[in-house]
């Protein structure tokens, strides 16, 4: 048995991460751990790279007793993680971040030149192509998480842990990713997989185990079970399928007419974007993150003004107007960062659902806001949203993030405006949470809303739209209707220019 | 204006550059480690005040000077561990530091000296002023590089040996690591704390041969408020210098120069309260046109993406 972690366990203050989870990785296997988001199977990761520490419980390598205490003494131990937010130093090179803490030195100098060579053959070596001196931040995503695993295989780690790898990954990159994985295997390598996409864990694992609430609750060899049984343990309910109602959409409630946004590089970050959303449909904008999508969104909810370009919604020309008045014209905006720009951390439930309506005269009087109304505006939400609260006044950070996100929905839903601008709805938070507000989308599309749907959630954007936007580049790059794309195709469209593709 | 001008120009404008050039390094430091420090200008005037001191007692320039960089390093460890390990904001610690060393010198002033606002003495012992026998005889670049001291030439030197040590030597190339990304650097097991304090700390010594140069270089004296916002325009020269230490040498050169513009103009019929102000309004212009040249370049980028033909779309929507 290579790593043995005997009844773990690790608390968080009131909540309990890990409870008392054991749970061995034998010399050259893949093990997959998967779990929906808060099941603990990152908290159990970092506790044997030494991120964290256990409150209870030992870790065991080669049947020897080790105490973890730092990524560096993981190290020591030549365990790797490849971290689901990437460690990178985005301005240095390839080379120099593949080589930190383990630099080639010439005396007291950095050795560039031996230090580029020697990362070119080791990526030779494992067949992962990359240019040494490459700036990072210029590199595409896939690129980076490779730089990832070559700075992990450079520190000579014979276990290597993925956190959640393919979650920023298109298609295409997956495959690959999933071929690195198992030539590693091949190689020697013992790896770990934190994964809640289960046809993953079907494809290259050999063993996989089920978090839920802290605990194992499931274990087998992935020969031995398949995917339904997999998703039964991890919510412990079937889901069942969403399929959508046809519906004829009616008139234009959304327009955007060349708008572009030229940003600090050398590329317009936005080009040329012409698009129209009528009421009882759901458009969605696939992309991979960092193609445009954010300020396509800041664009739409008048956050960031187009610098080329017209804005119209319900036919009135918003064009370089204030978010008050776009928002006055009847778009509602579901922000992708549910703390940055969606909610107040620090305020409370009442002052969060308020947020936006506070100068309409059912909420305030004289510029004295009426808190019997606040507060049966919060609880209704609170009620019609399912959201996990204890009291309308307690603070807006003491709720998970699925709560918040929910919150932060059901503020926008209840508007009763037209157009819906929602930016990744469901990222970071349970299932259960995520079919919910699916379930909320799809209500307002049949009730006649006109809905922009961007996410980087390939699936996500699949089942709910009826027609598809693929932005690469900051262009639109494909258009397509319901159903007459499958995510291969939409996942080429997310990585080439389609001139590329079509010749 | 004929040559020797020209050169009175250059060399004033050497002589005033150097205390900025000390700081500007010194905030280009902590920058580079993701450290807001703005307590340059206490660190420098406590400083200054520390190397009279000494000098006033021991009639010895080196011991001043030594001093006075121990006098910043220990300042400089104070702010360095309250921003650091106790997180406090950084501009209030370097606020703090700044209102209280100006109080301090007064105060100290006044105990030791027994005088309020200026403290000079014949035997007070300058910084000797090197005139390098084949330099000194070379026509122009003789007269340009005139009485300048030892720690003046020491400052030009800091920026070079401090470009090599970030951007050459396995060290720096960790510092520049750390600042890029502290959470990254933590995860691969540096102790990004440690390595932020010890260079804030260090920067120390930096203000400190800074502050020498105030109260020992150009003249041997101490006045109130001897520093008069150097630390502020280090700042602002850090800005202008993209925390790079040969950037800090051009922009410091800026205002050493606007400096030695203030004093030489001083002598005209122009009024001191305008001259003196020289290099301050020199400050604001600069950050305002360093913005405005930005805005410039976007806009002619934008300009030139615009006559670049239209693009089809790919399918009509």
């Amino acid at each position: 048995m290579l790593v043995e972690m005997k009844h773990i366990t690790k608390r968080y203050g009131e909540v309990i991460a890990n409870d008392d989870v054991s749970l061995a990785l034998e010399e050259n296997e893949i093990l997959a751990i998967v779990g929906e988001n808060g099941a603990g199977k990152t908290t159990i990761m970092k506790i044997l790279y030494g991120l964290e520490h256990p409150d209870a419980g030992e870790i065991f390598i080669r049947g020897q007793k080790v105490l973890i205490t730092s990524p560096r003494a993981a190290m020591a131990h030549h365990i790797g993680m490849v971290q689901q937010h990437f460690m990178l130093f985005d301005t240095l090179s390839a080379a120099e971040n593949i080589v930190y803490q383990n630099e080639i030195r010439k005396g007291i100098f950095f050795d560039h030149k031996k230090t580029n060579q020697t990362v070119l053959e080791l990526s030779q070596s494992y067949g992962l192509p990359i240019d040494p001196q490459a700036i990072v931040q210029q590199l595409p995503i896939g690129s980076q998480q490779r730089v990832e695993i070559l700075k992990i295989l450079y520190q000579q780690s014979q276990i290597i842990i993925f956190d959640e790898p393919s979650a920023v990954l298109t298609p295409l990159e997956v495959e690959e990713l999933l071929k690195t994985m198992k030539q590693l295997k091949a190689m020697g390598k013992s790896l770990i997989l934190i994964t809640h996409k289960l046809q993953e864990v079907m494809d290259v694992a050999d063993r996989v185990i089920v978090m839920r609430q802290g605990k194992v609750t499931f274990e087998s060899k992935v020969t031995d079970t398949n995917v339904k049984e997999l998703t039964y343990h991890m919510v412990k309910r079937h889901l069942n399928t969403r399929t959508l109602k046809p519906q004829n959409p009616g008139e234009v409630q959304l327009e955007l007419k060349h708008i572009s946004v030229y940003g600090n590089s050398a590329k317009k970050e936005l080009d040329d974007i012409s698009l129209c959303v009528r009421s009882f449909e759901i458009v969605g904008i696939a992309g991979v993150s960092g193609n445009g999508q954010s300020l396509l969104a800041r664009v739409v909810s008048g956050l960031l003004d187009s610098d080329a370009g017209e804005l119209f919604i319900k036919g009135q020309n918003l064009t370089h107007q204030s978010v008050h008045s776009i928002r006055q014209a009847g778009l509602s905006h579901v922000p992708d960062d549910r703390y940055l720009w969606g909610s107040a951390r620090e305020a409370t439930l009442g002052e969060n659902a308020l947020m936006g309506f506070e100068y309409r005269p059912d909420f305030t009087q004289k510029g004295i806001l009426k808190s019997q109304k606040i507060k049966h505006l919060t609880n209704s939400l609170i009620d019609r949203y399912q959201i996990k609260a204890d009291e309308w006044q307690q603070k807006m950070s003491q709720l998970s993030g699925g709560n918040a996100q929910k919150l932060v929905v059901g503020r926008e839903f209840e508007q009763n405006s037209e157009v819906l601008l929602v930016n990744e709805p469901t990222r970071g938070i349970d299932i259960g949470a995520m079919e919910f507000i699916h379930q909320q989308l799809v209500e307002k599309r049949d009730n006649g809303c006109a809905i922009l749907l961007i996410s980087s959630d390939l699936n996500e954007i699949m089942t709910l739209s009826d027609r598809i936007i693929v932005l690469f580049e900051g262009r639109i790059n494909a258009t397509f209707v319901r159903g007459e794309a499958d995510a291969r195709q939409l996942g080429l469209y997310m990585v080439k220019r389609y001139e590329e593709i079509e010749t | 204006m004929n040559l020797s001008y020209l050169t009175t120009v250059a060399n004033s404008t050497l002589r005033m550059m150097t205390p900025v050039l000390y700081v500007t390094l010194a905030a280009a430091v902590c920058s580079k480690v993701k450290i807001l420090n703005i307590s340059m200008e206490g660190v420098m005037l406590i400083s200054a005040f520390f190397a009279i001191v000494t000098n006033w007692f021991t009639h010895n320039v080196f011991l001043s000077i030594i001093t006075a960089i121990a006098i910043g390093v220990v300042v400089s460890a104070v702010v360095g561990f309250c921003i650091i390990y106790l997180k406090a904001q950084p501009v209030v610690v370097g606020m703090a530091c700044n209102t209280m060393m100006s109080g301090l010198s007064i105060y100290l002033l006044y105990a030791i000296f027994h005088t309020r606002g200026v403290f000079t003495d014949p035997s007070l012992q300058g910084i000797p002023k090197i005139n390098l026998p084949f330099i000194k005889d070379i026509p122009v670049l003789g007269q340009v590089l005139y009485n300048l001291t030892i720690v003046d030439y020491l400052a030009f030197a800091s920026a070079i040996v401090l470009y090599i040590f970030l951007y050459k030597t396995v060290l720096g190339y960790r510092l520049r690591a750390i600042g890029i990304n502290p959470q990254a650097a933590q995860s691969l097991g540096t102790k990004v704390e440690r390595y932020q304090f010890l260079t804030v700390t260090l920067s120390g010594i930096l203000s400190g041969l800074g502050g020498s140069l105030l109260s020992m270089g150009s003249v041997t004296l101490f006045i109130q408020n001897i520093s008069s916002g150097r630390g502020y325009i280090a700042m602002a020269a850090n800005n202008l210098g993209r925390s790079h230490p040969l950037g800090a040498l051009l922009s410091s050169f800026f205002f050493g120069f606007c400096q030695s513009l203030g004093y030489i103009l001083q002598g005209t019929s122009i009024k001191s309260q305008i001259t003196t102000a020289i290099p301050y309004v020199a400050t604001i212009l600069a950050l305002i046109l360093f913005t405005v040249y930005g805005r410039i370049q976007k806009a002619r980028r934008i300009s030139r993406l615009r006559k670049e033909e239209p693009r089809e779309t790919p399918a009509s929507l």
